[in-house]
């Protein structure tokens, strides 16, 4: 729109882009700065950190040093008796550890990790099925599938949190923490099939029928001709949609609260976080650390699937 | 029906079984059992006792019920309206290639695929009362504010903040469905538009934006089906913004809970959602 031939055009231009860099990275950098900053630094309105504070950092990656806390006399006699199993030892002894890391970090991003890449991979795996169907062959009731999926895609969790959690807990999984986490998983699989269907569904339309028809009169199954022709051109895709759905999962709250709240065993980062944010002990410089380790691993997914998003970006610009 | 077509029919139906199944457990039985639960008095613990309309009639009786309609109608006004625009600017002023556009591209994605849980502390930050950048600007360096002010704090200024929020999460996506419409217009038209003596802005009105009416369109119906619904990015910014899914959340799950006026007041909302979809299926799908 600007003219960019004339210097006042391009200085304009110029000005405009950095802005809306500048809009769009702000609360980024707000949360890097104050993560890194001392507490009397916090009211400082200047991003950079006059001195830098990595404690919030060490504590949530379990850096600092544990603690040691004194054995009682009697618990070590009962410790240093040879006929007490080895486990059983070490239960004692567990609980005389220092229990002073308020947030265990490193396990809430595992349980994070487990929930959205286990229910990615399945999800990718339905998906490819799915999406080949439509796409690709033609049977009855194609079209009413096709619009199902495009309908359940786009009703929202909110709508279905009641009857969810009313039939988990009519079959008993609610009340359980085993049944829970099973639960959250599979609701974390539908959540993103719809998507990955659609996606995937796009993109195999957009691979010519003629590579797959030549492997089949070499005397590939329809099958075989799936694994060895399809797949492989469809890798980055793949690669995509399975990167897209591990966001979704990775930054899912409602469920997640719905079902875990009173198992802080298995609570996920975002659960974690908010937690931790109305709690007693929260901190500026630990929950924007907190949010800085969480963002992360999103960011490098993103800057890996970006690369491939060139030719369909669109197609995945749809949820959110 | 040849039996290679039927050989086909059923590999397909065999491929789409697994997603079907999940599908119709998960979402669609979910879906009508949630009209079931509508007419009942449903416990948390999963007892029911039959209500009948009771719980519509007591939403209906419900002033909170029309605040938070209110309140979901201005958020998604202003929601709708600032993505469409933000998206359009920014798709009109990243069209031409430039050094660095890859960049500023991943630079501007960003916001829509980070967490909306990590987000939202730094965007608590930057508003906090005591130490955030927006109150340094308006009481120190602007002199407009002469107190700090707790704007997140007090529920209708929260909109506002809830509302940009949502536009500086949300304008990424509205500005790569425009930009990908926007690059595909054949540039012969913008040069038929100069020799008929349209200037740059002349141009806009005559040829860009009636090439972009679909898309801007189709914009339109996403930001209205997906923050209909929008849970995550109120909630977890300001708890005091009341749209309509924070209102169903605190009666399903919090204080005197009643899952069963929950339930009906999902079910309105489902109705209003269909009507959305239905709109988009019928003149913007593209499957």
């Amino acid at each position: 729109m600007l003219g960019k031939r004339t210097i006042k055009g391009r200085i304009g231009f110029a000005f405009a882009v950095v802005m809306l860099v500048c809009f769009s990275l702000l609360p980024f950098a707000q949360i890097l700065s104050t993560s890194l900053k001392h507490q009397f630094d916090w009211g400082n309105p200047s991003l950079i950190p006059q001195a830098l504070n990595l404690n919030a950092y060490k504590e949530l990656l379990g850096l600092t040093e544990v603690k040691k806390v004194e054995i009682p006399v009697a618990i070590q006699k009962i410790l240093d008796n040879p006929k007490l199993p080895q486990d059983k030892k070490d239960a004692i002894a567990a609980k005389y550890v220092a229990n002073d890391n308020l947030f265990p970090f490193g396990k809430y991003m595992l349980n994070s990790i487990m929930f959205s890449v286990g229910a990615a991979f399945i999800s990718l795996i339905f998906a490819v099925m799915g999406a080949y169907a439509i796409s690709r062959l033609r049977f009855k009731g194609q079209v009413v599938i096709q619009r199902s999926v495009l309908f359940v895609y786009m009703v929202g969790g909110v709508l279905l949190m009641v009857p969810l959690y009313q039939m988990a807990m009519n079959i008993g999984l609610a009340s359980t923490m085993w049944g829970s986490v099973v639960c959250l998983f599979l609701i974390y699989i539908v959540q993103t099939l719809p998507v990955g269907m659609y996606m995937l569904g796009n993109y195999f339309r957009g691979i010519p029928f003629a590579l797959e028809e030549a492997a089949m009169m070499d005397g590939c199954s329809r099958t075989e001709a799936i694994i060895k022709v399809v797949l492989p051109l469809s890798l980055p895709m793949l690669a995509t949609v399975f990167i897209y759905c591990f966001i979704i999962g990775w930054n899912e709250y409602l469920f997640a609260s719905v079902f875990l709240k009173q198992y802080p065993e298995f609570h996920t980062l975002p659960l974690a976080l908010q937690e931790l944010f109305v709690s007693k002990n929260a901190i500026w410089d630990r929950i924007m650390a907190a949010s800085m380790l969480t963002l992360a691993p999103i960011v490098v997914c993103f800057l890996f699937a970006s690369r491939f998003m060139k030719g369909g970006k669109t197609d995945g610009g749809v949820k959110g | 029906m040849s039996p290679l077509e039927r050989a086909e029919a059923n590999f397909a139906w065999k491929l789409v079984l697994p997603t079907i199944a999940v599908l119709s457990l998960l979402i669609l039985y979910p879906l009508l059992y949630n009209i079931y639960l509508s007419f009942f008095d449903v416990q948390l613990n999963g007892d029911k006792a039959f209500v009948g309309l009771g719980n519509y009639t007591k939403l209906l009786a419900n002033p909170d019920y029309y605040s938070a309609i209110g309140t979901t109608a201005l958020y998604l006004l202003g929601t709708v309206v600032g993505t469409t625009l933000l998206g359009l600017a920014m798709a009109l002023l990243l069209k031409d290639p430039f050094p660095g556009r890859g960049l500023v591209n991943a630079a501007i994605m960003l916001p829509y695929v980070a967490p909306v849980i990590s987000v939202v502390f730094g965007w608590q930050f930057l508003f906090d009362p005591i130490s955030g950048v927006f109150n340094y600007l308006m009481v120190d360096v602007l002199h407009i504010w002469t107190e700090r002010v707790n704007l997140i704090g007090d529920p209708d200024s929260a909109l506002g903040v809830v509302i940009l929020f949502d536009i500086w999460k949300h304008a990424p996506i509205a500005y790569m469905l425009i930009l990908s419409k926007l690059v595909s217009i054949p540039r012969d038209q913008y040069e038929a538009a100069s020799i008929d003596g349209y200037g740059p802005v002349g141009r806009f009105f005559h040829v860009t934006l009636p090439e972009l009416h679909f898309v801007l369109a189709t914009v339109i119906l996403l930001r209205l089906i997906w923050n209909l619904n929008r849970f995550e990015d109120v909630y977890l910014l300001a708890p005091n913004v009341q749209t309509l899914p924070i209102f169903t959340y605190y009666q399903a799950f919090t204080g005197v809970i009643d899952q069963g006026l929950a339930a009906a007041t999902s079910v309105i909302q489902l109705g209003v959602l269909c009507v959305f979809i239905w709109f988009y299926i019928k003149k913007v799908m593209k499957w």
